[in-house]
């Protein structure tokens, strides 16, 4: 059975369940979708802010390249499978009269897992359409606030005051005749009944301060399931990393089956190994998967230290997740770097943080961050635009795709409680957009380990060198001191450049 | 009143009744409370419909529009004869009125208003429990509990406002009443009817459990309008209003256009969604009024201790063959409605909604969940039986 399917034959009236299964954010700590493409003839970046709780609003922006597009109407569905047929009545964006290349709506987020949200643009040259998975999770729970606490309290006070006061009287004088005096019997008896009216209202509302409890408990765990889950690593025989992922909550295991991880991007799992504290180190290695569901690799020479892992996975249905956890490492004495595997180090963030952008490359060459002098802010849609010099400060002539692609770049909080791996079509699985392409699920073998990417990556498919500029749609979830690792290949080599931002 | 039970000595006693409270006509401030529950019940079937059809909703969509003005008019209603009864000089109203907090009026007054402010403390509450916990994740929070309990205290109060009339009113005036009583009695069994939505879902009527909720629930809702009634067929009167209100909306709702505004969508509607074929409450309702016609004065226990069973039994006798019926071929058209799906249910696509699901493991499991229904069924019946009777004594 599907994780998403809900024991349907108890949906009634308006039941609207949370899923029983799930998937979690994108990433880590940054759960907010950037995608950059073209619907049609249209290049669009399209930026969805989700919602704290699920049911809930996201937030939908867009802007276009080009003052080109008249209407805009996006529409949520389900990612894969059953439910992403018939779209509901799709919402017109709001155009922005100040800024006609800029559209704002909202949608409803009605259930957890992998959706996508479906942009049809109409314009001067024609229409088009383009998809955006969205990987809805609840985030958290909110607190209620003092006042509201304090009003409804004084409600239920008036209530349950309220009925116990309306039985003595039912009592009293609900029978008498009209103009009747009650008789002392009756205001005893009526007495004794508001004594049993008050327990049974004491009653009746500690029975539901528990069922309070055991609902906010119950949606915590759908809170938790969503968090990442732990990478649970051993080192076997000093050199051999094997990673085992173990969701936050104990029902996380029985949806998200390792077995039936797809391949993203060509690899089952993306392990990023990141010296801690630091981040003066990194490894982007591809393990592959062992019995049991696990995944392992044979290290590459390493020094020894301690390394905060991250592995994204993305799961059958197109949900990504990413594995934490850490690792202490031996000195190894291991195997080269071969195919997609790559490497960096360098020098440790600053302790103080700051701003770098430029990045000198193995070979010489330079990695430039082309950004304005302002400061960067947290939760802006940037595009973040590098370009690759040689040693003699020219365009670099011999960049090729990596993995498919014109770059991968890690964004990494120096507190590592953010991570992200972030493409130039944006921060959303390319399984996922693969999945929202063809609607079926990766279940079906469709696409295998090893397989070249099936869809364009924003870039040219000929063997002509790519462009010396690679560009990323993201935006930083909240202030603080970040580390960027942005990687390319040229002319057969993956090469690494790393900058350092401070976030307001 | 040839058709009226002969009934203990205070109901007897309301007939020669004759006092300065002694009523002449229907006063506005009851239609004004009907009309409230008029719309509550429009209102909610409505908005049960819209969320099965069309999903997405603000606080001023009609059917929700129809809900609050439930708690505008009673509250209007209600606030206007605590008031009139507390500060005016009608002295046959302050002596037909109960005393609470130093405010004097009919005791069903009272009631109801409890039930404006608890639905209204509803509000607030489940608006934070949206923000919260996410929008409306199960139907049954406790939110919808203290607005359903509201709501549920507006009918009883306003039962209460209309027995101690009619207890005290004029022939006619006690018959136009009735009707207005009949009506709130009904939209009792359609408002707990719709709580159990779930397990009497047609795929679970052939499980124990069903049964067990039923009996949990109805008989009360059932037993104590009619019982407080005091009129022969009142049982089927109350039950075969509740299937008239539900086929209403089974056969309209769909002739007005919708479609669905949040996803995934599963079904591709194009009309109002209705939520289900009633519940065959009337055969056990007639069977009760049969009953009652040859056991009226037997002792409330004994008379429960009869009345649960006969109920639960008989609604098994017909329940259960006619949920074979809804699951055929036959039973889907406009007439059935069993074709009819919310855009959110995967029916169909996910699993088969014309199979029935076993809620029971074993055969001993179901028999002691049916004989449970039976054991709930005599308390339930005699807590409809007390209500009952103690609408037949309301004066106030």
């Amino acid at each position: 059975m599907n994780k998403f399917q809900l024991r349907a034959s108890t949906l009634a009236v308006f039941v609207i369940l949370l899923v029983a299964a799930l998937s979690l954010n994108a990433h880590v700590g940054s759960p907010d979708v950037y995608y950059e493409g073209d619907a049609g003839s249209y290049h669009l970046f399209v930026t969805v802010r989700q919602p704290q709780v699920i049911p809930g609003v996201a937030e939908i922006q867009i802007r276009c390249a080009k003052n080109e597009v008249r209407a805009i109407q996006i529409v949520p569905m389900r990612l894969s499978g059953a439910g992403s047929s018939y779209p509901p009545t799709p919402d017109l964006a709001e155009q922005s009269k100040e800024d006609p290349q800029f559209f704002t709506g909202s949608l409803w987020l009605m259930e957890s897992g992998a959706l996508q949200v479906r942009v049809s643009v109409e314009g001067t040259k024609g229409k088009g359409e383009l998809s955006v998975p969205v990987p809805a999770a609840a985030q958290k729970t909110l607190k209620m606030e003092r006042p509201l606490w304090g009003m409804l309290a004084l409600l239920m006070i008036f209530l349950a005051l309220g009925i116990v006061f309306i039985a003595g009287a039912a009592v009293r004088e609900g029978n008498l005749g009209p103009g009747e005096t009650p008789a002392p019997g009756r205001a005893r008896r009526a007495r004794v009944v508001m004594v049993i009216a008050a327990v049974v209202v004491a009653g009746i509302l500690y029975l539901g301060r528990a069922w309070w409890i055991a609902e906010a408990n119950n949606y915590q765990r759908n809170v938790n399931i969503f968090k990442p889950p732990a990478a649970e690593t051993n080192l076997e025989n000093g050199n051999r990393l094997v990673i085992r992922a173990k969701g936050q909550d104990a029902q996380w295991s029985k949806y998200v089956k390792m077995e039936e991880v797809i391949p993203d991007h060509g690899h089952l799992m993306h392990l990023f190994m990141i010296g801690a504290p630091g981040l003066d180190r990194m490894w982007h290695l591809h393990p592959g998967r062992i019995a049991g569901g696990a995944f392992g690799e044979e290290l590459p020479s390493m020094p020894a230290g301690q390394y905060q892992i991250f592995a994204d996975i993305v799961d059958k249905d197109g949900f990504p997740w990413t594995l934490v956890g850490n690792v202490e490492v031996a000195q190894v004495e291991g195997k080269s770097l071969a195919g997609d595997d790559s490497a960096w180090s360098g020098s440790a963030v600053a302790a103080q943080g700051g701003d770098s952008t430029v990045s000198q490359l193995a070979d010489g060459g330079h990695m430039v961050w082309r950004r304005a002098t302002d400061p960067l802010k947290a939760s802006v849609p940037m595009s973040f635009k590098f370009s690759v010099e040689d040693k003699d400060g020219n365009p670099a002539k011999d960049m090729e795709p990596y993995m498919g692609m014109a770059g991968h770049a890690e964004f990494v909080s120096t507190d590592m409680s953010v991570f992200a791996h972030v493409h130039p079509a944006g921060s959303v699985s390319m399984a996922a957009l693969e999945l929202a392409r063809t609607g079926q699920t990766g279940a079906s073998g469709e696409l295998q380990a090893g397989m070249p990417m099936p869809i364009p990556m924003s870039m040219p498919m000929s063997s002509a060198p790519l462009p010396p500029e690679v560009s990323f749609p993201y935006g930083f979830p909240r202030p603080g001191q970040y580390r960027i690792f942005v990687q390319i290949k040229r002319a057969g080599h993956i090469q690494t450049g790393v900058f350092d931002a401070r976030v307001q | 009143m040839a058709d009226t039970i002969p009934l203990g000595q205070p109901l007897q006693a309301r007939f020669s009744e004759q006092t300065s409270a002694s009523v002449t006509s229907v006063p506005w401030t009851i239609w004004c409370v009907f009309a409230g529950i008029v719309s509550s019940v429009v209102g909610g079937l409505w908005d049960i419909s819209w969320h099965m059809s069309i999903g997405r909703d603000t606080f001023w969509t009609p059917a929700h529009i129809l809900i609050q003005l439930n708690g505008v008019l009673v509250g209007i209603a209600c606030g206007y004869m605590i008031l009139t009864t507390t500060f005016g000089g009608d002295a046959a109203q302050h002596d037909a009125s109960v005393k609470i907090w130093g405010f004097r009026g009919p005791l069903g007054a009272f009631i109801a208003t409890w039930g404006c402010v608890a639905m209204l403390t509803s509000a607030p509450f489940d608006n934070w429990w949206h923000n919260a916990y996410g929008l409306d994740v199960k139907i049954v929070s406790p939110p919808h509990t203290l607005l359903s309990l509201g709501s549920f205290a507006i009918k009883v109060g306003a039962l209460a406002l209309m027995a101690g009339l009619m207890n005290r009113a004029q022939p006619e005036v006690r018959r136009r009443v009735t009707w207005l009583y009949v009506f709130v009695g009904a939209v009792c069994v359609t408002q707990l009817g719709l709580i159990l939505t779930v397990p009497t879902w047609p795929v679970n009527m052939h499980t124990a459990r069903c049964y067990l909720a039923v009996a949990l629930a109805i008989p009360a809702v059932l037993m104590g309008p009619a019982w407080g009634l005091a009129k022969r067929w009142a049982c089927t009167l109350v039950a075969g209003t509740y299937t008239v209100i539900l086929l209403a909306f089974q056969w309209i709702l769909p002739l007005i256009p919708a479609e669905p505004k949040l996803g995934p969508v599963y079904h591709n509607i194009k009309h109002l969604i209705p939520l289900r074929f009633p519940l065959l409450l009337i055969v056990p309702a007639v069977i009760l009024d049969l009953l009652w016609n040859r056991t009226e004065q037997w002792g409330r226990w004994k008379l429960a201790a009869v009345s649960g069973p006969a109920f639960v039994l008989s609604f098994l006798a017909v329940q259960w063959p006619f949920a074979n019926f809804l699951m055929s071929p036959g039973a889907r058209n406009w007439f059935f409605g069993m074709a009819y799906f919310a855009y959110f249910d995967p029916a169909g696509l996910l699993y088969d909604p014309y199979e029935f699901q076993i809620a029971e493991k074993t055969r001993g499991e179901f028999w002691i969940t049916l004989i449970a229904a039976l054991v709930v069924s005599v308390l339930t019946a005699r807590l409809g039986l007390s209500w009952g009777d103690w609408m037949r004594r309301m004066r106030r």
